[in-house]
């Protein structure tokens, strides 16, 4: 996925390692879709506790919200999906009202396998008719798999029927060249090594998933100087107890920032490397590397960030024509 | 390393192996990233070093644990760890990686009557797709996988790493999804169109008419007719289930046995959940002795004047290099620890209350965030020094 094009995508699915700030880059994504004048929504997924709460002040509901001008917040919890996709294809309000109040039937439906995210996949392809961005806050790794690669499941379960067909069309969606796949992670070895170890799992899994963009979040952009980042490997040379504990926490201070900028360093060639997709690293802000300042700021910086990355991407293009 | 023990001020209360005693079963809970996993291989690394012979075991879909280890990677099988650069190590320490698709496999070889109903399993399309594919076996399996290694008495410690919240909690409540699942009167309910003698009575008068009609529309007949032989198969293996199922809860609420920790990092999203955790853990009856705070940024001294500590060592250093480096950074050095120490106190603030909330009787340890990351054995014995240090 180029970064010029990912915020025209119509659908855009973010995913990745749990910890790694998906949630932050998918409401910051629908700030800029919304104040560029798209219709859009964000929805995360049958979350238990609602992450993107604390992004926009207000907790997404099933029904859609407004938080800003053109831009809906929403949380697709499969049991209104199930009731909404219900009254889609069953006739008649009373049958299925006979369905939802019936013990045994629920705990038929809770248990068959791939409903649950047939259902909720069915609710993303239904905003995508509504909204002109649908944003996907979607499950960590090994469970986005799951939700991702249901249809293929269902397809070669059923030879026909409504899931079948609906299965169809979402696999279409997935497919299609304006659906983008976001996958965020952090410049930390572990992180990289998931990312990786994603985009590799979910290409099987998924075949017609086009290529993802990689955000690396909270990346320590290189500061330090050739001369001093020297010194401060010659000062890292000299006998620690020869230094007093202030000397060697201050030491200690400079080599931890070094460190994150190795690892960041380290991150983006490994990504490059072994994924070879576009990678926006996205800087660590303030001190907490992301946590202070409040969510709704952090969602602003990340957002402007990703503006930056697009802007570059243009330029260099253009540059590169002339 | 340069932490002093004042500075780390950390675990208030006994280290983590006096609580662990000769429980057979410690659970980690916690969000993502926080480093669950290091610390589940920690933990045990720590037990086989005190003598004890450890399986850490992981269900987190995206097999982290062999990078904890330092392995490539490992399959369903029961991996020992080389703890030979360990030379103090009594024990044994061992590792497993959940596979899905096996563990089920094992389990219906385990529990059919015959052969014929084995392969009849094995072979139906639904079983195939749910076992292998389906979110939500995987809960259901870890607690299968968990019954059997404990069960087997292979291991004195058997240390279980969870995925990210949200589906940890279904794993809690796996075993009492799976027996509602399989619950009999759903069964037959949904059997009974299947029954050859009692279809007619059945399709001519009930709701059950109507709704199966219109599952068959949804679904198509074909896969209903799968659905149906899947649990058919499995109609029969009910009690079988139940039973290992049952042991699994009943092991979890057990406080002779089982531990859960909650794990968490020293941030806000991340100590909400933890927040959570101690709620549930509570409310559920199950044994929480406290919560393991990683990760965390810590340092000492305010307001350090990096020129006056530091000018006459980096004066001798200097050789080759611009003039302005050793000025330019020493200036970094002083932002760079303002920058830490700042970093430190807020992550206080958010650990401090998240303590608030502990039961008097519950625990907490801190684990400062390493220079290096944790990918070796080494590194995991360096975490668990922290769980386990003496006042």
């Amino acid at each position: 996925m180029d970064v010029r094009k990912l915020l025209n995508s119509r659908l855009i699915l973010v995913t990745g390692k749990g910890g790694t700030g998906k949630t932050t880059v998918s409401a910051a994504l629908g700030r800029l879709s919304a104040e560029r004048g798209a219709r859009t929504i964000v929805a995360e997924v049958d979350t238990f506790r609602p992450a993107l709460t604390p992004m926009f002040g207000q907790k997404p509901t099933y029904k859609p919200h407004a938080v800003a001008p053109n831009l809906d917040i929403s949380n697709i919890s499969w049991r209104d999906a199930l009731v909404e996709w219900l009254r889609g294809h069953v006739p008649g309000q009373r049958v299925v009202r006979r369905i939802l109040d019936n013990n045994l039937v629920q705990t038929f439906l809770d248990a068959t396998p791939g409903l649950r995210e047939t259902v909720i996949l069915s609710r993303v392809v239904t905003l995508l008719e509504q909204y002109d961005r649908v944003i996907i806050d979607m499950p960590a790794s090994g469970h986005a798999i799951s939700l991702l690669g249901v249809p293929n499941v269902a397809i070669g379960l059923m030879r026909g029927g409504p899931i079948r067909e609906r299965a169809e069309v979402i696999l279409q969606h997935l497919a299609a060249p304006t659906t983008a796949l976001v996958i965020v992670g952090l410049p930390e070895e572990m992180v990289v090594n998931e990312t990786v170890e994603l985009w590799n799992r979910l290409k099987k899994e998924v075949p017609s998933l086009r290529e993802p963009l990689v955000v690396l979040n909270r990346a320590a952009l290189p500061s330090l100087s050739d001369a001093e980042r020297a010194l401060l490997e010659r000062l890292d040379t000299l006998n620690m107890s020869d230094l007093s504990p202030v000397q060697q926490e201050l030491i200690r201070a400079g080599r931890w920032e070094a460190n994150l900028e190795a690892s960041t360093a380290e991150s983006l060639v490994r990504l490059d490397e072994e994924l070879g997709v576009p990678v926006i690293p996205v800087a660590r802000l303030g001190a907490l590397g992301g946590f202070d300042g409040g969510p709704v700021r952090i969602v602003q910086q990340v957002a402007s960030t990703l503006k930056r990355a697009e802007l570059a991407a243009v330029q260099a293009a253009g540059r590169a024509q002339s | 390393m340069s932490f002093s023990a004042a500075n780390l001020r950390a675990s208030q209360g006994p280290p983590l192996d006096e609580l662990i005693g000769d429980r057979q079963l410690v659970v980690c809970v916690g969000s993502g990233g926080v480093g669950k996993t290091t610390t589940a291989a920690a933990i045990g690394l720590q037990a086989a070093i005190a003598g004890r012979k450890v399986l850490v075991l992981t269900i987190d879909p995206a097999r982290r644990l062999a990078n904890s280890l330092g392995l490539s990677r490992f399959g369903n099988d029961e991996t020992q760890i080389d703890l030979s650069a360990l030379p103090e190590a009594k024990g044994e320490l061992w590792a497993m990686m959940l596979d899905q698709q096996k563990t089920f496999d094992d389990l219906i070889e385990r529990i059919s009557p015959s052969e014929e109903r084995r392969d009849a399993i094995l072979n139906n399309r639904v079983y195939r797709a749910t076992a292998d594919n389906i979110s939500g076996s995987q809960d259901y399996m870890a607690t299968e996988m968990l019954f059997d290694v404990v069960e087997s008495g292979r291991y004195e410690l058997v240390v279980l790493d969870t995925p990210p919240v949200k589906n940890a909690l279904d794993f809690l409540d796996a075993p009492g999804r799976l027996a509602r699942f399989l619950d009999k009167r759903v069964m037959k309910w949904f059997l009974s169109p299947y029954d050859k003698k009692r279809v007619f009575g059945r399709l001519l008068n009930s709701t059950s008419a109507v709704v199966f009609r219109l599952l068959s529309h949804v679904f198509g007949r074909e896969f209903l007719d799968d659905l149906a032989e899947y649990f058919q198969h499995f109609r029969d293996l009910y009690d079988g289930f139940r039973e290992r199922q049952e042991a699994v809860v009943e092991m979890f609420h057990d406080r002779r046995k089982t531990s859960f920790f909650i794990v968490c990092a020293p941030n806000s999203p991340s100590t909400e959940v933890a927040q959570f955790f101690l709620d549930e853990l509570s409310s559920r009856g199950m044994p929480n002795p406290g919560v393991i705070v990683n990760q965390r940024h810590l340092t000492v001294g305010e307001r350090l004047d990096a020129r006056a500590e530091l000018s006459s060592a980096i004066d001798g250093l200097s050789e080759g290099l611009p003039p302005a480096a050793a000025g330019s950074l020493l200036a970094r050095l002083g932002a760079s620890h303002r920058r830490l120490l700042g970093l430190s106190k807020a992550e206080e603030a958010i650990v401090s209350s998240l303590m608030g909330s502990l039961r008097p009787d519950q625990v907490s340890w801190q684990v400062p965030r390493l220079d290096d990351e944790v990918n070796d054995l080494a590194g995991l014995a360096r975490v668990g020094a922290f769980l386990f240090q003496r006042p």
